[in-house]
């Protein structure tokens, strides 16, 4: 059942009509769904008192779910537990697990499904621990796109079972492995039910995308001025949600100002801190590489768009020369993603959806919920919108009551102070921090010093030490120049993390959705410090610590007494105490 | 004068028999029964053998066609001490029929020769495949008659035969014959395709009677190939086989053996020879009630899957089928004789026939001629899930037809499958 309230409502078995019929689920195998899967069954109730938005049809785009209990067979008759608990590496285990068979009880299922469908299926994780518990594993396994349109169904057959495998194999992967441990579950416990859903989008091409993907909370943990944390918050992207979810260049804004000027002094400033390139789904011939999750997938540039006409409501065009912005596409320019024409001119009403489908989910769920989906849009003959929800979880909320104040965070044993923090409630007992040291930084070394960084987190992690992370940049970016590009696993032993800036590099706080919204579930504080902060970071205190290890790029010291890190969720504001 | 001893069983009487009733029902013309009540084609010849001992011996083959309007012929060769021309006739003509309810481009054939392989030693049996194949050899090929191993005969002979058919025609045609090794032009997933399919038929025959799968018993006849995958997957889906019989090679006699908790397969096969006959004294000290031959057909359980010989379930013992039993699944070709067929529909107790029911080997080995012509072969995936989706769809077809005209199971997949060569005769200006 899911984690909070009340249980998922049961769904049919798998009809091999399914496709052809108006059902929106059904299950292969008779185990469980798992989180992501219960989500999406127990939001069809939620969108049933969804008040209705002109020319915006929402929907949950259909899915069939292999059971957990599939996974379990495949594992036990394939003799596939031992490899799954070893420390083997990830190909060795995706090799593995492509070469052995799925239950021959299944395979005609999901040939009648391939066979009844030509438009391109997901393949996404619903984990059981996710939904036991109440932690978010997405972006912890793997999500496989299969284009699904080969004219021969074994073909479109071959490519759905080699990517349920490769969501199998993602169970026993490194880092999900190293994750269930540090939220202090059994790997070996897991289980991994699969659903396969069709992707929302439009063929473009050999690409295929959906013209926006979305992510949006009803609780901000970043609140910017004027915001309050309850506002919610909302990243859009033109392309598949992986932008987004990846913590690349996306789209964000309060849902209760759509219009709100962005954050950047110029158009300049605005045509480069904006998505530039966007996911898809690759149509086309692709090398064959079924252990690789983005087989499938390419990442175009904006003027593809542009060309595949797929930017009339979400750019708008910048001329340079009169330093003109002008919504849409109807000028010539430079084309700048910004959703003007949906959230400044409500074209169509894109928002007021957004909002209703977490007012919906949140008051079904009883708290802070996490909503992503995507949405196919018509302007001819007449605007009109698909919108598809694709996932619904609940977030973890602040909840523990702390206050602090400007003087709280001058105060002077303070090492560092914020006004921009996630997180809620006080940390104690940090005695170890890890940080990049101001001199040695180098944006193009962001690769080297996450993999410094994931040795000297493996080592803490064992010896049990927590401790506090300073870099400069986004953590967790796709992209090496924006921040360190490390995924959760990596920093997993870190309580408290702090993203610091430097002159050259005041990129927008974070908003990747898995990797913070797992900062957030694990009750990591997450802590930003913009370059020119008072106060900010004292580094010279820091350089004074006693130093255990020293690495190219990183210091790793050790306090004589522990850091006492408070948080205050409700106004963002951080200070870390040192004795 | 009425010498006062039974009939002996007669299969082509009763293949006959079965297409006279459907050829009534569906009001064929005589021209069509004529030609569909007896074999197109038959080629019945000696197979001289040079011996080990370096005396000739002459056997008797036979290969029959039943029927090719819907594609080449399909069907296995026979190595029996007791075949005849009649036995392989019926077995030709239920492979057309087979071929058809299943919906698969092919005839129906059928071959054997008159032999006990038990006593003939590998160098014997090689040249008795040989020579078959040079007896057949223009009559039999990728495009007019494919064979398959049957009754006592294995890979091993499908390979030499393949290898004599392309030496004399000079070139490689993997496509001759099915039920090759996997990796010398065999298909993944043929072992259990038989017996997967017979289980892919009681699965849907459950959802139509509303029975879970975890709620039933099984028992079955035969411990050979089918029956071994047939248990597999059904125990795999959460069923509970309580018994299964067999021959006993030593003693001459078949056996049951019964474990009311349920057999242990994986068990069972530790102590089984190649011919599927399960060890009797082994089986005893594990715990297992050593039975008669025909214990098995009295058991009480929801399923019975005869999966040995032919007439198997008849008259004299029809009436010791218990009540308990739900459905029949034909793993076998021709097990209920006719009058104990017409009990068994009077029981109401749910038949799935052979030619549906038992049609796995022959799909897989469908798929595995367009592999071998392509000279492209398929994951095993996606070998059984294509299986799984032709026999699903037969089964339907079937189901839906035997509930739309209120037709007995094994009616409605002879009207589908006469009617489909029917026509396509027709359709052929032949008839």
């Amino acid at each position: 059942m899911a984690a909070s309230g009340r249980p998922a409502e049961p769904i049919p078995r798998f009809d091999r009509r399914f496709f052809a019929s108006d059902r929106i689920a059904s299950r292969i195998g008779d185990g469980e769904l798992g989180g992501k899967a219960s989500g999406l069954v127990r939001a069809r109730t939620a969108l049933a008192v969804l008040r209705p938005v002109p020319d915006i049809e929402v929907g949950i785009p259909r899915m069939a779910v292999i059971a957990t209990d599939v996974h379990a067979r495949f594992v036990e008759r394939n003799g596939l537990a031992e490899l799954a608990a070893s420390d083997a590496p990830d190909d060795a285990k995706a090799h593995a697990f492509l070469a052995a068979d799925l239950p021959v009880e299944i395979l005609g299922d999901l040939h009648a499904l391939v066979d009844e469908v030509r438009s391109p299926l997901a393949v996404r994780s619903s984990s059981l621990l996710e939904d036991a518990l109440h932690h978010p594993l997405a972006g912890v396994y793997a999500t496989k796109m299969t284009p699904n349109e080969a004219h021969e169904p074994g073909e479109r057959f071959a490519r759905l079972v080699e990517a349920v495998k490769l969501v199998y194999a993602s169970t026993c992967f490194r880092s999900p492995r190293r994750y269930l441990r540090a939220i202090g579950a059994d790997p070996a416990s897991e289980r991994m039910a699969v659903i396969v859903q069709e992707v929302v989008g439009r063929r473009f091409a050999d690409r295929y995308y959906p013209h926006v993907s979305g992510v949006a909370r009803s609780w901000n943990f970043y609140p910017g001025s004027g915001s309050a944390p309850e506002d919610g918050v909302v990243s859009l992207a033109l392309g598949l949600g992986k932008t987004i979810v990846d913590g690349g260049v996306a789209w964000t804004y309060s849902p209760l100002r759509p219009a709100a000027p962005p954050p950047f002094a110029s158009n300049a400033a605005r045509a480069k801190n904006t998505q530039t390139r966007f996911w898809a789904v690759n149509m086309g011939p692709v090398p064959h590489d079924p252990i690789r999750e983005t087989e499938h997938l390419i990442q175009a540039e904006l003027p593809v768009a542009d060309l595949d006409g797929s930017l009339h409501f979400v750019a708008s065009t910048w001329d340079p020369r009169s330093d003109r912005l002008q919504p849409g596409v109807g000028a010539v320019g430079s084309r700048l993603l910004d959703f003007a024409p949906l959230l400044v001119h409500q074209e169509l009403r894109l928002n007021q959806v957004i909002r209703e489908l977490l007012r919906v989910c949140e008051d079904d769920w009883g708290e802070a919920v996490e909503i992503e989906l995507a949405a196919v849009l018509d302007h001819r003959p007449a605007p009109h919108a698909r919108v598809g929800l694709l996932q619904v979880r609940p977030m973890a909320a602040a909840s523990e009551h702390v206050h602090l104040d400007d003087a709280d965070l001058a105060h002077p044993d303070a090492l560092l102070a914020s006004r921009s923090s996630m997180g809620n409630g006080v940390e104690e007992g940090i005695a170890d921090v890890v940080y990049c040291v101001p001199d040695r930084f180098d944006a193009r070394a962001t690769r080297d010093i996450a993999a410094e960084v994931e040795q000297i987190d493996a080592e803490l992690e064992a010896a049990r030490r927590p401790y506090l992370l300073i870099g400069f940049g986004r953590w967790g970016s796709s992209d090496p120049w924006l921040g360190i590009p490390v995924r959760w696993d990596q920093i997993a032993g870190a309580r408290v993390v702090v993203e610091a800036m430097l002159p050259h590099m005041n990129v927008e706080p974070s908003q990747g959705a898995h990797f913070f919204h797992n900062v957030a579930s694990l009750g990591v504080k997450y802590l930003t410090v913009p370059h020119d902060a008072h106060p900010g970071i004292d580094w010279d205190w820091l350089a004074g610590c006693t130093e255990q290890r020293s690495t190219p790029h990183l210091r790793h010291v050790r306090l004589d007494d522990p850091l006492r890190v408070t948080v205050d969720g409700r106004t963002g504001r951080a200070v870390a105490l040192h004795g | 004068m009425n010498s006062g001893r039974p009939k002996p069983y007669n299969s082509f009487e009763t293949a006959q028999e079965q297409f006279d009733a459907v050829a009534t029902r569906l009001g064929l013309d005589t021209g069509t029964r004529e030609l569909l009540r007896s074999p197109l084609r038959e080629y019945s010849f000696a197979i001289p053998v040079r011996m080990d001992d370096g005396s000739v011996r002459v056997f008797r083959g036979f290969r029959v066609q039943h029927n090719d309007a819907r594609g080449p012929c399909k069907g296995g060769i026979r190595f029996h001490p007791l075949e005849t021309l009649d036995t392989v006739r019926a077995l030709a003509m239920w492979m057309t029929w087979k071929c058809a309810v299943v919906d698969i481009p092919l005839g129906g054939g059928k071959g054997g020769i008159i032999c006990d392989p038990h006593n003939l030693s590998l160098a014997e049996q090689e040249r008795l495949c040989r020579g078959f194949v040079r007896q057949v050899v223009r009559n039999v090929g990728p495009t007019l008659d494919v064979p398959a191993p049957d009754v006592m005969t294995s890979g091993q002979h499908m390979l030499w035969m393949l290898d004599e058919f392309e030496a004399i025609r000079g070139e490689h045609l993997p496509g001759f014959i099915t039920g090759k090794p996997v990796g010398l032009g065999g298909s993944l997933g043929r072992t259990e395709a038989t017996g997967y399919g017979v289980v892919f038929t009681i699965r849907e025959t459950l959802r139509e009677l509303g029975l879970r799968a975890e709620d039933t018993r099984a028992s079955v006849q035969g411990f050979g190939n089918v029956a071994q995958y047939a248990i597999e997957l059904l125990m795999q889906l959460g069923g509970t086989v309580t018994c299964v019989s067999c021959w006993d090679q030593k003693d001459q006699v078949a056996y049951s053996y019964r474990r009311r908790s349920g057999v242990d397969l994986a068990e069972l096969r530790s102590i089984t020879d190649r011919f599927g006959g399960i060890d009797s004294k082994r089986a005893r000290e594990l715990g297992y009630e050593v039975l008669d031959g025909d214990a098995w057909l009295e058991q009480e359980v929801e399923i019975l899957i005869p999966a040995a010989l032919e007439n198997q379930i008849h008259i004299d013992n029809v009436d010791r089928i218990a009540p308990t039993v739900r459905l029949i699944a034909e793993g076998a070709n021709g097990p209920t004789g006719p009058r104990a067929d017409a009990v068994i529909r009077e029981r109401g107790i749910f038949m799935i026939p052979d030619l549906l029911a038992n049609s796995g080997g022959v799909t897989c080995s469908y798929f595995e001629q367009v592999q071998s012509n392509m000279n492209y072969y398929w994951s095993r995936d996606e070998v059984l899930g294509k299986l799984d989706l032709k026999m699903t769809s037969a089964f339907r077809a079937v189901a839906e037809l035997a509930q739309r005209e209120n037709l007995y199971m094994r009616d409605a997949a002879y009207v589908i499958a006469v009617t489909r060569v029917a026509q396509a005769s027709r359709d052929r200006g032949w008839v």
